[in-house]
């Protein structure tokens, strides 16, 4: 049996990163739809305008820490507090190149963030996290 | 001594005798308040901030100076306690010590040249200890600055490097020759944001660390260099870049904090221009009036949002997403304006431009 497909989202305030994570994403294969923001908020309010998504495909939102206007802890409460979303279908992980220790416990405490990815994404690394979600 | 230079003590004693003949003693040399119980005492404190030593009389009919002393621990802690008493009371003396914070106890009935002594040592240690509290400011900023520096040290530097990392991993299996230039391309630009921000911290740690060298400042030499490094990346985007010069009199500064200045300012007027018209323009005015020069950088760049003008100054705030801020910039230039005691000011619209103006006094 093939493993499902799923959608991707990230966020990161780097071009290059964005464009890594959607390349590795790409060779996997699993990905239905990829979706690269630069700004927090713009991924927030894409998020938000299709809450009615019926796709069956879970969704894996990654998203890096320190970015101009909006990090990724404000977005995460923001996230949080968004009505109308089906949070069971969103696996959130952490990617960031952070080494500080606040940032790591922070991360910690984030209920909804599933865990916290190291900079820079691998093919292994992801490979090995989309293997336990079927 | 000059009356304006004159230090403040404060005396208290329940004797108006013992208060006028120590006035009539040492007023020549020291501004003496008087204060003939504790209430008034607690008055003057309050009224002059200033006041360096406190001598008080030990035994007093509602408070004891110990007592005085130990109820103005927190309140007061800056004035110098001297202690006097007829008695030789030890209790007392070891009780003002240990809970009064007394510095000196002198004995009753004073004579003049052990008073002038123990007001002399007391106004030394006075200043000693203020300028250890401000030293100690000092160090508590430049430790929560070194904090904040640490923190976005390591991402700023290792975020670009990591994207390479990761880049480099990714091209290892690339076979298309196009995709790979494109991913150089990408590497390329992480190469010099870092860069970009190294040379921020190179320029950071000349601010805190350099002395002012003041030299007569010719501001036509400096707008050619600037036309020169300016220019490429003024072509390149087209951008048109103009400058004015009118300096009629002579102006000292320091070269070095002037340049770091104007870099920043002009590198944020190309960094950040519209991509949506086409008569983009960076203009940079410089008038030298008598004692002042004032530099003027206009854009009709991007503008900054209105919420953000307040912020922009700060260590590492970034008010737009554009990939090559450092955060560093801005708090650059603020820095060195400070020490050179000039003044800046931003008027900025969204998608319409920004100007800022800075005046400079000359040295």
């Amino acid at each position: 049996m093939n493993p499902s497909k799923l959608n991707f989202i990230v966020i990161d305030d780097s071009k290059l990163d964005c464009f890594i994570a959607e390349k590795i994403i790409r060779n996997t294969g699993r990905s239905e739809s990829i979706k690269s923001f630069l700004h927090a908020t713009d991924a927030l309010e894409f998020i938000k305008n299709n809450t009615q998504d019926t796709s069956e495909f879970k969704t894996i939102l990654m998203v890096d820490i320190q970015m101009p206007i909006m990090n990724g802890f404000d977005f995460v409460e923001a996230f949080d507090k968004l009505e109308n979303v089906n949070r069971e279908n969103f696996i959130i992980y952490v990617l960031s190149s952070s080494i500080n220790e606040n940032d790591l416990n922070r991360v910690r405490y984030l209920s909804s963030v599933i865990q916290f990815l190291n900079k820079p994404l691998t093919s292994n690394t992801l490979s090995a996290l989309l293997d336990m979600i079927n | 001594m000059k009356g304006s230079e004159k230090i403040k003590i404060l005396y208290i004693d329940d004797e108006v005798n013992n208060l006028n003949g120590f006035k009539a003693a040492f007023r020549m040399d020291y501004n003496i308040l008087l204060a003939e119980n504790t209430v008034i005492a607690l008055e003057l404190l309050e009224k002059n901030a200033d006041i360096r030593v406190i001598v008080s009389d030990q035994r007093m009919p509602n408070q004891t100076g110990v007592q005085f002393f130990q109820s103005i621990l927190t309140t007061f802690p800056k004035p110098i306690r001297i202690l006097l008493t007829g008695y030789t009371d030890i209790e007392a003396v070891i009780d003002s010590i240990n809970m009064g914070h007394i510095f000196r106890y002198i004995r009753k009935p004073w004579n003049e040249m052990d008073v002038v002594s123990a007001l002399e040592e007391a106004n030394k240690f006075y200043l000693a200890e203020s300028i250890l509290n401000s030293k100690n400011k000092e160090l508590q900023k430049a430790y929560d600055e070194l904090d904040k520096f640490a923190y976005s040290v390591t991402h700023d530097m290792r975020g670009p490097l990591l994207s390479i990392l990761g880049a480099v991993d990714l091209s290892k299996n690339m076979e298309d020759i196009n995709e790979i230039k494109y991913m150089l391309s990408m590497m390329e630009k992480s190469v010099l944001k870092l860069d970009n921000f190294i040379q921020s911290v190179h320029e950071y740690y000349n601010l805190k660390r350099g002395e002012l060298h003041i030299v007569n400042v010719n501001f036509n030499e400096i707008i050619k260099d600037l036309l020169d490094m300016y220019e490429i990346s003024g072509k390149l985007n087209a951008i048109k870049f103009t400058t004015t010069v009118n300096q009629q009199s002579t102006f000292r500064s320091d070269e070095m904090f002037l340049r770091i200045i104007l870099n920043n300012l002009l590198s944020n007027s190309f960094k950040y221009y519209r991509k949506d018209i086409d008569n983009r323009f960076v203009n940079l005015i410089i008038t030298v009036a008598t004692h002042e020069a004032i530099i003027c950088v206009n854009d009709n760049g991007i503008g900054i949002p209105e919420e953000h003008i307040g912020e922009i100054f700060k260590m590492f705030y970034r008010a737009t997403n554009e990939e090559t801020g450092s955060g560093f910039g801005l708090y650059n230039v603020s820095d060195a304006l400070s020490k050179l005691n000039g003044n800046i000011f931003v008027d900025s619209k969204l998608n319409e431009g920004t100007r800022f103006k800075v005046v400079i006094p000359s040295k």
